[in-house]
């Protein structure tokens, strides 16, 4: 193997040259955000739905985001009705019908709602939709999302925006474990080693956005989670050494001076 | 006729296309998204959808996200 082989991201038969996804929140400008998009090679971006204030003109940020496909996100939606309610008005607007399903009714810790995002997820799946729901890292919760439907299950690191890397590895390695469509682990990773991490346990890819648009530099910063992507990828398939508890020599025991 | 939009009356021309409204609220670009009565509309019926008196729209577009 090399590592230049053909390892797409699938997801629902269409086919990612990178397995680096990233949100859109929480840039300074759109100019940085499309410098960063570019910088962090990914293919999938995320955008939210909100009313339009007509006192308060804003560009039109799919201007700033071209030869990517939008994944539009139910954020605000603290139920599965609200939910599927920005689903439909996305797609009948004229976006994909990909969408990132979250369902969020805590706002301290933003995390997700697993009974209303299953019950979403199933309306969703039934209507025709590619649905990527953003859930907390359960691998029964996994299960029941995989048997609705759902093209990816997107398991949280830690919680959004917190930066603190991956809090239930445990969980996320039976998740990666039972598998069938991709895992995307979504919110929660803070730095490049964060994301390399995820992709060395087996994830399918990762989602990140604020380590990236908060960064010092944050097209430098995209840039570096694009390789911290590609190694814990390689390393991966590579087939990781099993840890010890003790040392093992690296040089030979015999014939010292 | 009077039609609200986000919660703000406006009052338009009888007959008036919800592609003609979009564009006088300056919204000509991409992506506008619409509910009409509680009902997303096709992206595909903007330019012949005929608004009516007392319609209330919502209209919302994509923003950054994660």
């Amino acid at each position: 193997m090399t590592h230049h082989e053909h390892d797409p991201l699938v997801i629902a038969g269409r086919e990612f040259g990178s397995r680096l996804v990233t949100g859109t929140g929480k840039y300074d400008s759109f100019e940085t955000m499309r410098e960063a998009v570019v910088a962090s090679g990914c293919e999938l971006v995320t955008v939210a739905v909100r009313r339009v204030d007509f006192d308060a003109p804003a560009d039109d940020i799919t201007a700033y985001l071209e030869d990517v496909l939008l994944l539009p996100n139910t954020s605000g939606a603290e139920t599965a009705e609200e939910a599927v309610r920005i689903a439909r008005l996305a797609r009948a607007g004229g976006l994909p019908d990909w969408i990132k399903l979250e369902v969020i009714p805590d706002p301290r810790y933003l995390l997700p709602d697993p009974v209303e995002t299953l019950a979403a997820a199933e309306t969703l799946v039934e209507e025709g939709f590619t649905v990527l729901p953003y859930v907390l890292p359960d691998p029964v919760l996994q299960k029941k999302l995989e048997e609705v439907g759902c093209a990816t299950v997107m398991p949280l690191a830690a919680p959004i925006g917190s930066g603190r890397g991956l809090k239930l590895k445990d969980a996320i390695r039976i998740m990666v474990e039972q598998a069938e469509v991709p895992l995307v682990v979504d919110a929660g990773l803070g730095s490049p080693s964060h994301a390399a991490e995820a992709m060395e346990l087996g994830a399918d890819a990762v989602l990140v956005n604020t380590a990236i648009a908060r960064a010092g530099d944050p097209v430098a910063m995209a840039h570096a989670f694009r390789l911290a992507v590609e190694a814990g990828r390689a390393a991966r398939r590579a087939g990781l050494m099993e840890e010890l508890e003790r040392a093992e020599a690296s040089s030979p025991l015999a014939g010292t001076l | 006729m009077t039609v609200r939009v986000n919660g703000a009356e406006h009052a338009l021309p009888e007959g008036e296309t919800l592609a003609a409204l979009l564009e006088r609220l300056g919204l000509g670009a991409r992506y506008a998204l619409v509910e009409r009565n509680g009902e997303p509309v096709e992206r595909a019926r903007y330019g012949e959808l005929r608004l009516e008196s007392g319609d209330e729209l919502v209209v919302a577009r994509p923003v950054a996200g994660g």
